[in-house]
């Protein structure tokens, strides 16, 4: 099929088997790799993108239910004002190890951020629970997205 | 001691730094594996999908191996591929490639093996009750000492059971293999933690058919805890057999469910321990213990577990007559590796349950027991290596002072009388030896490499990866700390066989213990010699002598012996030392455990970078809690674990409130740290049930299948 969607704020097309997954696109077919796979099933949200705003995990989308939607990758969230903001608080707490789960857990805290920013404990564990990360115990992620949280509300005073 | 930030974090945030399989080649092909998905047998014959042309695909059987089809580990057991008998589920039969990844799995996953099945052992119990199934070395620990008539002494004797555990690495098993024709030589690039190991087993499987094997890491590995010890030396010889063969460039990349299935996984263990403990001294008099590990199919590396396991059996007590027996069990399943801890945390799981054990036994407190026992200066582990220092029992009266245990263990035992959900608080000591045991570092005779270049940088060259755990930059960080140059200016170069020296492995808590100490030694010579206060003035005024090269070899302590036949002596010259509180509520409706609180108090020696000290305890912490509530590969009557949605690992929603704190950091050396989160607390948690229910479960995971089991048998 002629697949046309909004990849990180522009437009795109290509042609594409309907069934090949919008992870293998962004990776393949748009050099994309912030994108990681991990599970292939859906766990563990290292491969999240916000399809219309949403995070989904892009293991579980097809080509075709990208069409004519907006799709923003980690690559594009670290262009965007919010997300400078989160990867300033997720490297001066030196929360991040191995990297591999991040630009999931990037896109994960953006969307909290972006939509609700309340920088309540309890709210951010459930923001971030369709992310799994292995080395770091979550502890300075939670850490990184509440000062996040802070300054965003300073900046908005 | 300051905050340096981590050089890789903002690149790993923004999607720039490259991980295994975002490198790609030209004219590359895809590699993978046909695996047994049985646990014994003969092969009779292979049959391929006549829907396929066969010759699109490279394919290599053992009978394409050049050199020698046998892995090179501690214990040369184990073949690169089956010849005629599989020994073990998920053992690699062939190697496949093709230029099309979605055609190499169908064409995969419609080969047939036909083969004549034999009989297997595939449970853990099974396998670790038969003593027929003993392999390899028994090991063994004897202090013996008359203590008399045991009559009056309470006698406990319980066994106690750990799983299976995945070391669930975000990033999956791979490697990319390419092979130069005219040079004779293979390159491999891959997600690893010891390059020199893959190196020798490149060498092994090629034989004198190559000049030469150059191995590298990727920019960035996604997590290896062990899992990428020893297994990426497989993957690896097989994907450059593919390329060897193919004259094209091959990248295998292993999908969650094979990486599942047929990678190393913690040892699973069956320790039992037998004590004889003194009513009213509470002194231990007599320790015997009995542990036992599944190797899995071939020994590989789990005679070093073993040994480490058996180092550590006795944990944090001082028993006058003590011994301890190890000894390695053969299965049909894949071979168990290292994994965080390498033997410590199932060594450590049986002890500290069994203190509390007794302590429920004696009806005194669990933190009266430890107290009473606990080694310090004056005492000596089960080697005879004396104990030189009290910061043991510093951490355990820190760990009770700012969890405010004594209290807490009061409150919870009234409030327990009165409310339905429970409220329980346990403890456990934990120690790690830092390096490789005994002989071993002195045997592995580390060197390292430092180039000055002309514009003063510092360019470190070692074979230590970074995985994630931050070696990279506390390295560096230690290094112009020494000498207070830029942190900008110094940085370790991407570990390559070709350029570093052999640094050894990066395993066994020795990264910053040996080499960084072996880095800031060399540093500070470099200094000595050349006599500057600031480098950069120094290298300005003398451009003609750099870039210049420095190198060192590690000097072993004298006095540090360990006689490996007897097992007496200095096992591990320097120990951290932990102790754990953690506090849990329980919901006998649910039969559901939820994690509160875990309080942590370790001497790890100087701290170089606190905040990636401390991510490293926060890290291997919730991975022992994962182990000791929710994570088992496989059961009987339960099958094996295929992916994350069966396998399941605390997320955010599960972990506990974590509070570190590290004491002793005034010592000038930083020892070692990575394992020593994931050693201790499962036996708290499993201690924290036993205070909240009088239950105590001598087996984990905690799940509530589990805890229904053992309650309904009571």
């Amino acid at each position: 099929m002629k697949l046309e969607f909004i990849l990180n704020d522009k437009a795109v097309s290509l042609e594409v088997d309907p069934m090949k997954r919008l992870l293998d696109i962004l990776r393949e077919d748009f050099g994309l790799t912030g994108t990681k796979e991990s599970c292939g099933e859906g766990e563990c949200g290292a491969c999240t993108v916000l399809l219309d705003g949403k995070p989904v995990t892009s293991c579980l989308v097809n080509a075709v239910h990208a069409e004519n939607k907006q799709v923003v990758t980690s690559e594009g969230i670290a262009q965007k004002p919010l997300g400078k903001l989160l990867i300033a608080c997720f490297d001066e707490t030196n929360a991040v190890q191995c990297g591999f789960c991040f630009p999931g857990f990037l896109v994960s805290s953006y969307y909290y951020l972006k939509n609700d920013g309340e920088p309540n404990l309890e709210k951010i564990k459930t923001a971030l629970s369709g992310n799994i990360c292995r080395c770091t115990g979550y502890q300075k992620i939670f850490d990184s997205v509440m000062m996040a949280c802070h300054r965003k509300q300073e900046q908005e005073k | 001691m300051k905050k340096v930030r981590k050089f890789d974090a903002v690149p790993k945030l923004n999607g720039s730094y490259k991980f295994l399989d975002d490198y790609t080649r030209p004219n590359l092909l895809y590699g993978g594996f046909l695996y047994a998905k049985f646990h014994h047998g003969k092969l009779k014959q292979i049959k391929f999908p006549k829907k396929f042309s066969k010759d699109e695909f490279t394919i290599v059987s053992y009978k394409d191996i050049l050199g020698e089809n046998i892995v090179p580990e501690p214990e040369n057991d184990q073949p690169f591929l089956v010849e005629q008998e599989v020994m073990h589920y998920g053992q690699i039969i062939l190697g496949i490639a093709h230029p099309n990844k979605k055609k190499l799995k169908q064409f995969i996953d419609n080969i047939e093996v036909e083969y004549e099945e034999m009989p297997a052992i595939t449970d853990i119990e099974e396998c670790l009750s038969d003593e027929n199934n003993v392999f390899g070395r028994v090991l063994e620990i004897k202090h013996p000492a008359e203590i008399g008539n045991t009559s009056h002494l309470i006698h406990t004797k319980r066994i106690y059971r750990t799983p299976h555990q995945e070391q669930a690495y975000l990033e999956t098993q791979a490697m990319l293999a390419e092979y130069d024709k005219e040079k004779k030589e293979i390159f491999v690039l891959g997600t690893m933690q010891c390059p020199f190991f893959v190196k020798s087993a490149l060498d092994a499987i090629f034989g004198d058919t190559i000049h030469n094997s150059v191995v590298e890491t990727s920019e960035g590995i996604g997590g290896g805890f062990g899992g990428k010890e020893d297994f990426p030396n497989i993957i690896a010889g097989i994907t450059a057999l593919l390329a060897y063969k193919s004259g094209r460039p091959v990248k295998t990349v292993l999908d969650r469910e094979d990486d599942i299935q047929i990678t190393t996984k913690r040892h699973p263990s069956r320790v039992e321990v037998e004590s004889y403990t003194d009513p009213i001294t509470h002194k231990i008099r007599k320790l015997n213990i009995d542990y036992r590990l599944d190797a899995g199919a071939f020994q590989t590396l789990s005679p070093v577990v073993l040994s480490r396991g058996v180092l550590h059996a006795s944990s944090g007590y001082a028993v006058e007559d003590c011994y301890i027996k190890g000894r390695l069990f053969r299965s049909n399943t894949p071979s168990n590796g290292a994994f965080r801890g390498f033997g410590a945390p199932q060594a450590l799981f049986a002890i500290e349950s069994h203190i509390d054990n007794v302590a429920a036994q004696l009806g005194i407190d669990p933190y009266t027991l430890r107290k009473k026992n606990i080694l310090k200066i004056g005492k000596e582990f089960p080697t005879s290596q004396p104990i030189i220092e009290n910061h043991l029992e510093d951490c355990l009266e820190k760990v009770i002072e700012i969890s405010d245990y004594h209290e807490k263990y009061r409150e919870y035992k009234q409030w327990n009388l009165e409310h339905k959900v429970k409220k329980g608080i346990g403890l456990s000591l934990g120690l790690h030896g830092g390096g490789y045991t005994g002989n071993g570092e002195k045997i592995l005779n580390s060197k390292i490499k430092l180039v000055i270049e002309k514009n003063a940088d510092i360019n470190i060259y070692v074979a230590n990866t970074d995985m994630g755990q931050g070696a990279h930059t506390t390295l560096a960080q230690m290094v112009d700390e020494a000498i207070e140059h830029p942190h900008n200016k110094t940085r370790v170069v991407i570990p390559n066989t070709n350029k570093a020296p052999n640094s050894g492995p990066t395993v066994a808590s020795r990264t910053i213990y040996i080499v960084g100490n072996m880095l800031r030694n060399l540093i500070k010579e470099v200094k000595k010699e050349l006599g500057f206060d600031n480098l950069e003035t120094y290298v300005k005024a003398h451009q003609a002598d750099f870039p210049r090269e420095f190198r060192s070899l590690f000097k072993p302590d004298p006095q540090a012996i360990f006689d490996d036949e007897t097992y007496k002596g200095v096992a591990y010259k320097d120990y951290s030392w932990a102790a754990c509180v953690v506090e849990i509520t329980y919901d006998p409706t649910t039969y559901e455990i939820n994690l509160e609180k875990c309080w942590n108090v370790l001497d790890i020696g100087e701290t170089v970078n606190p905040e990636i000290a401390r991510g490293q305890v926060e890290g291997g912490v919730v991975q022992a809690l994962g182990w000791g509530l929710s994570e088992f590969f496989y059961k009987k009557g339960f099958g094996r674990k295929q992916g994350f949605t069966d396998y399941t690992m605390l997320t955010s929603r599960d972990i506990p409130e974590l509070n570190i704190e590290f004491i002793h950091t005034d010592n000038p050396i930083p020892k070692g740290l990575g394992e020593i989160p994931m050693d201790y607390p499962a036996p708290a948690l499993r201690n924290a049930f036993l205070n909240a229910t009088g239950v105590g479960i001598d087996e984990i995971p905690l799940t509530p299948e589990k805890i229904f089991a053992n309650l309904e048998e009571k």
